[in-house]
This record gives structure tokens, sequence and C-alpha cells, in this order.
């Protein structure tokens, strides 16, 4: 299945480029993500508790950042599975500045869905997928309009900006402490885990026998 | 020798659990099961625009939502066209769920699963679908006009059109001394079950098996369907019918949309799922009938022969046509009754509108013929000055006459020839059980008190037990019990009690020893359903000639234990035993021991059987041709339906001042035949009976020029209380045997409603002396109708005298 949509996030095309590829900050603004674990160059490893409806559990799964073409564009490769199911999906996402205070950010996501989070029906789980990415993006304005705090990581470590965290490292969500400037950074991959727990889902699953 | 039950009026088993509240339906099953919700379409004719579905996700306990897109293979397509006809030319059904467009209020368009009833209900509401509403055709005046289509792609309406006659009734109505033309009306209604439909399904997960149960008139069919919507091999579902809350006509129909989505989900979710219908639901998303209009043309002579008969209608089959044309052509051939036209022609149209599918409601279509046959009989008496009962005599099919071919083909597509019957006998019966003749002082002396009374009568016949074939399974076990199965299901008839009689007089053991099973394909995966007044004829049939299978056995295998002859033995209380020398015996279930050539006794039955020896010690232990096992199985199928049937006398009396109609008498003469069970019979017609007054006086189906059935509860909608029936239904019986099965029995189930709207037309007629033309008819339609004859604005009775 395909889910769409767009967000405007009110920050530079370049800073928010930079803020989509922090995972200090996408676990704790991600809904649902619980642990993120760098295990490679724009590879991570997640756990992500989410809830389609009644239907909700762990999922544990990995984050790829491919074709990363500063700051325009870039592909996640996203593979999870829980008891509620699995979850497959690749999302490409464009940035584009419209002026020097906003961007305007666009996803695409080509989804696969499987288990029993798959037997819910596509009008549902698109909606759920709407809402929820909806939600993650007015978290992050807000974080980037300074009207929420921003994260800190893990043993009270704020990562460098960019995306290449050390391999190993393990970000949680903690108590929210840290300021404003680390968090403006992973929005994408933010973007991305929203539609890896809940978004991405879909209709091919149901597909499945 | 036993006391044969056949013919007792014995007790029903099965009223031990449900007077007592201990009977099981589908919603008292699946506790652990989610449950299903509809969105329906508020609308009777729209394009659907959008479904959005956001505002449920915050109902807690929410599962899943499947609209139309969900839906791939075989789920996608339209719902099966059950019984397809070459005249159905336009034939329609809905899909599972709508697919852009909706065609009456009431048509699922979304379906919700949630953690209880309560949650997918808020869910329902939640859901916001947009609809572009499209003129809708209501009733058969807008769908015969046709300015707006129901399906775009249907001119004129017109589902169907079809035609059959016997002779050349328009050259006998020509040339006939007398004409007569009528326009005659039955307006819709519907069965009306206490327990609407109800589906539960579990998904084995490991075994990859689908157990379904579902209030339904066939397990067999919604097996198959689901079978073939899913994707499933038929092995790999089981339908069970736990008791059911009535069918009437209205459960036969497979699948419904629920059917199939509730497996559907059970399987995507791996989880149980039920739907449990609500009352408004089963008003607007069920199945209703009898909405017919119809002219009739008839040319009699002076004795009130007729010579010649041609009737046209128009049958409103609503928005789809899963049932094909069954009820039109009922009421067309049917509409015949106990009478022998010299030329008979019919031919219909059958029309969509905007408004709940038409599928067969007890009686299915043949109280519309009826109506229209009777109708015009009296109309003929009237004419001609002459009594009611001397024209019909003077038409009856007289029994040297059977069997009697009417040159016309009947539902199932076999000829329409009447079996056996006795028409003169039956009405001088009825004659005499509601004193026909001493009604004219009763009515003098009503009227000097006065009050305004009247009498009527409606003949009918019926072809019940139609085809093609039911199954019966019967095992005795090493207890001596007796198990019982047919395929067929039960709605409240009596089946459990009245097959365990035939078997018990087949087999000779008491009928406390029978346990019988009905509508579990897991027991018997061979049958049809249970309608058209057929299951005593269909799987009563089957179950006895089973049953002698294993008679015959048992006497087989009991002769070689005793060293006897099998001619000498006799089946006295579950005990095999020489006639004459009761010492000389063998218990059924020891018998069911040594039809097993087992070498373990591992019960006192087995040991009991060690003093035996059966078997040519020279053959294998199971003979070559043989099976282990004191059981058998075998099928009924016959070749035509049997045709019963009755004619009922009422007496009513119509208040002056308000127009209220009081029934002061209900008299029935019945002929199914031999009755197994003279009890269960005369339920049946005391069911009937009611059923028929409601849709005589009281039931229709209110619906506004949009659409909307604005009478969609229990507190609109007059079903009949027992205290609008009357307190005592007199019942004669007549007993004509059919040569057709084993059994000589005939279909009883429908018979109660067939006729009734015709007699109290006519009782109704009788009091007020104007002509009744349209059922049914409420005390503010009489009060109308006394106006405008009052006025000297006449009925729709044209005649014309050479």
């Amino acid at each position: 299945m395909r889910i769409a949509g767009d967000a405007v996030l009110h920050a530079p095309v370049g800073e928010v480029w930079d803020a989509l590829l922090d995972p200090a900050i996408l676990v704790r603004t991600i809904p649902g993500c619980e642990r993120l674990e760098s295990t490679g160059e724009h590879t991570y490893a997640m756990t992500v508790t989410a809830g389609v409806a009644s239907i909700t559990g762990t999922y544990a799964g990995t984050v790829e950042l491919r074709d990363l073409d500063r700051p325009r564009s870039l592909t996640m490769r996203i593979a999870a599975s829980g008891a509620p199911g699995t979850i497959g999906a690749d999302v490409n996402v464009t940035f584009s500045g419209d002026d020097d205070h906003t961007t305007r950010l666009a996803y695409e996501a080509d989804a696969v869905v499987g288990g029993t989070v798959g037997g819910v029906g596509q009008r549902m789980l698109t909606s759920v997928g709407r809402r929820r990415a909806g939600e993650f993006f007015t978290a992050v304005d807000d974080v980037l309009t300074g009207q929420a705090p921003a994260a800190a990581v893990d043993g009270g470590r704020t990562p460098s900006s960019g995306t290449d965290s050390e391999v190993g490292t393990v970000f949680t969500a903690p108590a929210r402490t840290t300021g404003r400037d680390d968090f403006s950074k992973g929005l994408v991959v933010g973007g991305g885990l929203v539609l890896l727990g809940v978004v991405a889902g879909a209709v091919a699953s149901r597909r499945r026998r | 020798m036993t006391t044969r039950l056949f013919g007792e009026p014995i007790r029903r088993v099965e009223d031990e659990r449900l007077l007592r509240g201990d009977g099981q339906y589908v919603d008292d099953l699946g506790s652990d099961a989610l449950h299903l919700a509809v969105v329906r379409s508020p609308h009777a004719h729209a394009r659907i625009v959008d479904i959005d579905v956001d505002a449920a996700l915050d109902v807690d306990g929410l599962v899943a939502i499947y609209t139309y897109d969900d839906l791939t293979g075989p789920l996608a397509e339209p719902l099966p066209l059950l019984i397809p006809h070459p005249n159905l030319t336009q034939g329609r059904t809905q899909y599972a769920l709508a697919k852009d467009e909706v065609n009456h209020v009431g048509e699922a368009v979304a379906m919700v699963v949630a953690t209880d009833r309560y949650a997918a209900e808020d869910a329902v509401d939640r859901i916001d679908v947009t609809y572009e509403p499209l003129p809708a055709v209501v009733g058969l005046d807008a769908a015969r006009r046709a300015e707006h289509l129901v399906h775009d792609d249907v001119p004129g309406n017109v589902a169907a059109r079809m035609g059959q006659s016997n002779g050349d009734a328009a050259s006998a109505i020509a040339s006939a001394p007398h004409r007569l033309s009528l326009d005659l009306q039955i307006e819709r209604s519907a069965s009306t079950p206490l327990e609407g439909r109800g589906v539960l399904a579990r998904w084995d997960t490991e075994a990859h098996r689908m157990r379904v149960w579902s209030s339904t008139q066939t397990s067999t069919g919604v097996r198959a369907a689901i079978a073939a919507k899913l994707g499933l091999d038929l092995g790999q579902v089981d339908v069970m019918t736990p008791d059911v809350g009535g069918g009437f006509g209205v459960k036969i129909v497979h699948p419904w949309p629920e059917e199939v989505m509730v497996p559907f989900a059970a399987r995507a979710l791996g989880r149980p799922v039920k739907f449990t219908e609500d009352r408004r639901e089963h008003f607007v998303s069920a199945a209703h009938e009898r909405a017919q209009q119809h002219h009739v043309e008839v040319g009699f002579d002076d004795d009130g022969r007729i010579l010649g008969l041609a009737v046209r209608f128009w049958h409103d089959n609503g928005a789809y046509t899963p049932y094909g044309l069954i009820v039109p052509i009922i009421s067309s051939t049917q509409l015949l009754g106990p009478y022998k036209p010299g030329a008979y022609t019919v031919e219909f149209e059958s029309l969509y509108t905007n408004t709940v599918i038409v599928t067969p409601y007890r009686g299915a279509g043949r109280p519309q013929g009826a109506f229209v046959m009777e109708r015009t009989v009296d109309a003929i008496a009237r004419y001609l000055g002459k009594d009611r009962i001397e024209v019909r005599e003077t038409n009856f099919i007289q029994p040297q006459e059977m069997p009697y071919d009417h040159g016309l083909v009947f539902q199932d597509g076999k000829p329409l020839i009447y079996d056996s019957g006795d028409f003169p006998a039956t009405l001088d019966k009825l004659k005499k059980l509601v004193g026909w003749e001493e009604f004219e002082s009763f009515r003098a002396q009503a009227r000097a008190e006065g009050r305004r009374v009247g009498i009527g009568l409606g003949c009918y016949v019926e072809g019940t037990g139609v085809g093609p074939y039911e199954g019966g399974h019967v095992q005795i076990e090493t207890s001596g019990k007796v198990k019982v199965a047919t395929g067929l299901t039960s709605q409240g008839q009596g089946h459990q009690t009245v097959f365990a009689q035939v078997v018990a007089d087949e087999l000779g053991v008491p009928i406390e020893d029978v346990e019988v099973v009905t509508g579990d394909t897991r027991r018997f995966p061979y049958a049809v359903g249970t309608f058209a007044s057929r299951a005593a004829v269909m799987s009563g049939s089957a179950i006895a000639l089973a049953a002698r299978k294993v008679r015959a056995k048992a006497l087989h295998i009991a002769a070689d234990a005793l060293e006897v002859d099998e001619a000498d033995l006799e089946i006295v209380d579950g005990v095999v035993q020489v006639r004459g020398a009761s010492k000389n015996q063998i218990a059924l279930g020891t018998v069911a021991v040594l039809s097993n050539p087992l070498r373990y006794a591992f019960d006192r039955a087995s040991v009991a059987a060690t003093q035996f020896a059966v078997g040519d010690p020279t053959q294998p232990p199971v003979p070559e041709g043989q099976e282990p096992g004191l059981e058998g199985r075998d099928y009924y199928s016959p070749n035509q339906s049997t045709f019963a049937n009755g004619m009922h006398a009422v007496v009513v009396e119509t208040d002056p001042d308000t127009a209220e109609i009081s029934i002061l008498r209900y008299c029935v003469v019945h002929d199914c035949g031999p009755m197994i069970n003279p009890r269960v019979v005369e339920g049946q017609i005391h069911g009937g009976v009611a059923q028929g007054v409601g849709g005589a006086l009281y039931e229709r189906m209110a619906y506004d020029e949009h659409g909307q059935l604005v009478n969609a509860s229990f507190m609109d909608f007059l079903m009949p209380y027992v205290t609008e029936i009357p307190d005592t239904i007199e019942i004669d019986h007549l007993e004509t045997p059919t040569p057709l099965n084993p059994l000589g029995i005939k279909g009883a189930g429908e018979a109660g409603v067939i006729p009734t709207a015709a007699a109290l037309a006519a009782a109704i007629e009788d009091a007020e002396g104007f002509p009744i033309t349209r059922m049914p008819i409420s005390p503010s339609d009489l009060f109308e109708l006394r106006r405008l004859h009052a006025q000297g604005d006449a009925g729709s009775e044209r005649s014309d005298d050479r």
C-alpha cells in the first residue's frame, strides 16, 4: 500500500536535514520509540511499541538511510517485526526550502504489512498512519520553533550534530532535559520510524494467507 | 411390537430446552469473540464518494475496519446469484461491501471489528461516509414508470420477463359468455424471525480450518459459499447451525455479506469474530417479500366455470436478485390452486427498486397467487349471484384426475404435476367445520344486533418437498443408542422429534434412545436446506431409508448370531428376537458390537457379545462389500415436488364506526398426507395462520418516497400479538398420501400462511359489500374504502357481459 503526506517545518532546510538524521532526537520524539541503536553508517536497530487501534505490540527492526542527497532527498528502508505482525517499507523523503525559515517535507511510503496488524483494513491503517505522522511532525515542529524541549541521550550523552552516530551507541527515551539545538535533528528517521511503527501499515498483508 | 410412533402427537423433545431458556443460539456462543458491526447506507440510492475512518480511531477497543478496498479475489466479486434462470437476463447481486454505489437503505458499506459490540457500534457511528445521493426508485409504480433507474445498465428496471401458457387463454376469454377484469395488489412484508441473523467464526491458525456457526436455513450452502469466497477447500470449512429462532425463508439466502466477512475477519485477525444482527438491521438489510401488482382477465360460463384466465403481474424484487425468480415463478404457477381453468396464460415482470432484496418468505409467492385466484373466483360468484363454494366446486380438479398436469413448468424446473389430493372432500370438510350453511342465520342475528359480520374462504395447493435431495445417516452405537444426522437445518420445526419418531418406528427402538442432529456439516456434509416445506418429506424420507438399511444389516447379523432365519426376527424395544420365542434374543447394542470385528473387549457390551459367533470363517472378518459398524446412509431424491393442499374459512366482524376488523372464527382443513406428528403439524398451522393474519391485517413495509423504511422497529411494524390471533384455530385434517415418497407424506410448514390474506379479504368483502382488492388492510384503509364507496367511487373490477 502507498501512503503519502507532507509537513511544513519552521526551520531552514539545512537545519531540518541535519536534525532529521539525529537518532538521539528521534528516540524521544517518535511515538512509542523505546530504544534506538546505531549499527553502522546510516543504519539503526530499534524497538518501537506501536498500536493500531486495539492491536498493540512491540516491534524490533532496522532502519537504513540510502540515496542521501543532502539537503534534497533520501530513502529509508525499514523492516520490523513483532507480535502483531511485520512491516516493510521504502520511504522516499524530499525536502524543499520554501524560504529561509520554513522547509516542506514530503514523504511517500510503499509498505507491506503482514500479520494481525495487516488484517485490520487498509483504510484504517492509512488513517492511523496519517494521523501519527501528523502528530509526529507537529511535535517536531514544536521543538524546532522552541515550543517544546529537546532530547537527551542515554547516560546524558549529547550527540554531535550529523548523521553518523558511533556504532553501538544506544539511545533510549529518558526524561526530557536537553535543549533545542540538539533536538532539531533526526526528523527524517523519525518520520520513517513513525511509518515503521504505524504509518507504513498495509494493504498487501491482507493478502497473506 | 413396539407402539407405532408415526402419527402420535407426542410432545416435542426440543421444547424441554427451548421453553426453559436452555436453547443455544449463535449469540449464546463465542463469549471470547470480537464483535463485528456494520456501517450501513442511510441512502436508498447513492454513489459513495469517500469513506473517512479517522474519527473512529479514537474508540477504545477498535480492532479493524473493512471497506470494499480490503476485499480481494472472489470476495471482491459480487455475491453469488444463487438460482440463475434464462429469463433473468439482468440479474444483479450486491458486493459483500458496497463498491462505489449503494442501492438500498441498509446496504453494507463498511464493517468494524472491536472488542465488544458497544465499541464496534461507537466506531460505526464515527465513520464518515460521503455520499452523492441519486434518485430513488421506490415501489412498483415508480419501478414501472422507470423515470429513474436502480441500475444504470438495466433498462426499464426490468430484471426479468417471463410468461407461461397452457392453451389459448386470450381466445377462451374472448369467446366466453362472461368476462371480468380485476386489479389486485399485495404489499411488502417480511419474515421477521425473532432471532435475527448471526454468525460466529473461528479460524484455527494451526490446523488452517474455519469453523462457522450461522443462524441459517442451509449450513451446507453457507459452507460452500465461504469456501468459494475465501479461497478455502470445502474440507477446511465446517458450518454448524445451532438453535435458530425462526427462519421463515429469510435465512435461506446465503451468503449474507456478514456470513463471508465474519470468517474473513476471523482469519485476518487470528481471533474469533461474531456478528449479531439487531432488529433495525434486520428490517433494512435482510430480505422482504410479497409486493406484487396483478391484472386479471377471466372468462367464464353461466356456471362459473373458468374458460380462460390471463394474469399479468409485476413483482418488486428489491435492489438485487440473489434468489433469482423463485418467488414470481411460484406465484405464476401456484396461483392455480385446486382449479383447472380451460386455458391459462401468465406473464410477469420482475422489477428493481431501491429497497431491501426480496427472497422467499414462508408461502413464497403463494399468498399472492392464492389472493389473486380466490379473489377472482369470488368475483365470478358475486357476478353470477352464485354461492362461492359452488363456483369453487365447479372448477376443482377432481381426485380421479390425479396426477394432474397443468402444462406448466414449476419453480424447480419440473412439470407442474399434482400428485394427489381430494379437493372436493377438503372443501366439504371445511364447509361442515365452519358451518357454511348456517352462516346466513348467524349474519341475520348479528345484523339484528347492529353488528356487521362476513365469511370468507381461501383454497390453495402447495408444492412441497422440492428436490434435489436430502440424506440421512443412522448409526446404532454399542450402547444401543441411535445417532441420527441429516444435513438440513432446524429453525424450531420439531425435526428432532419427528425424525426420531420415524427412526424409532423403522428400527423398533425406544424414542428416548434416538438422538437427532441437524445442520452440522461435520455430521452430514451433503444437504440442500430447510425451505419450501421440504424437511419432513426430504430428510424424513432419507432418514427412513437409512434406518431401513441399518435394520436390514442388524437383522442379518442377528440372524447369524442367533442361528435363525432373518425372516423370523423382529425388533422390539431395541432387542432383536425371534417372533414368538422372546428368549432367543440379542440387543441391538450387542449387534453393533458384532458388526465391528475388533479384537478388543473394552466394555461390557463387547464382553457380552463374545457369547455370539458371527461371520463365515472362510471369509475375511469384513467380507467384500460389507463395512464395519451398524450404520446406514441413504438419500431421497424425488423427481418432482409433492403437492399438499388446504382450505381456510374465516368469520370476521367489522366495526360499523371504527372499521376495526376482528376475527371471530378461523377454520382450517389441511391435507399434508399422513402426519408423522399431528401436534407438530397443528403447531405449524397455528404459526402460519398467525403470520398470515399479521400479513393480512397489520404488517407492511412503510417506505417513504426516498426509500427510507419508516417503520423499522417493533414499535411501528405491527407484528400481531397472541391477542390478535383467534384463541382457537379450528383444524380438521384430510390425509391423502402421496405415492412419491416412502412415508407418503407432504410438507406442512408454509400451509397456514398461504390463503390467509385471501380468506380475510373475502370475509371483509362479505361483511362490507364492496370488493377488497388490496391487502393488507388496516381499519384506516377500510374506513377510507367505505367513504369512497359511499361516494360511489367504485373499485377496480370491470365486467363485460355478452
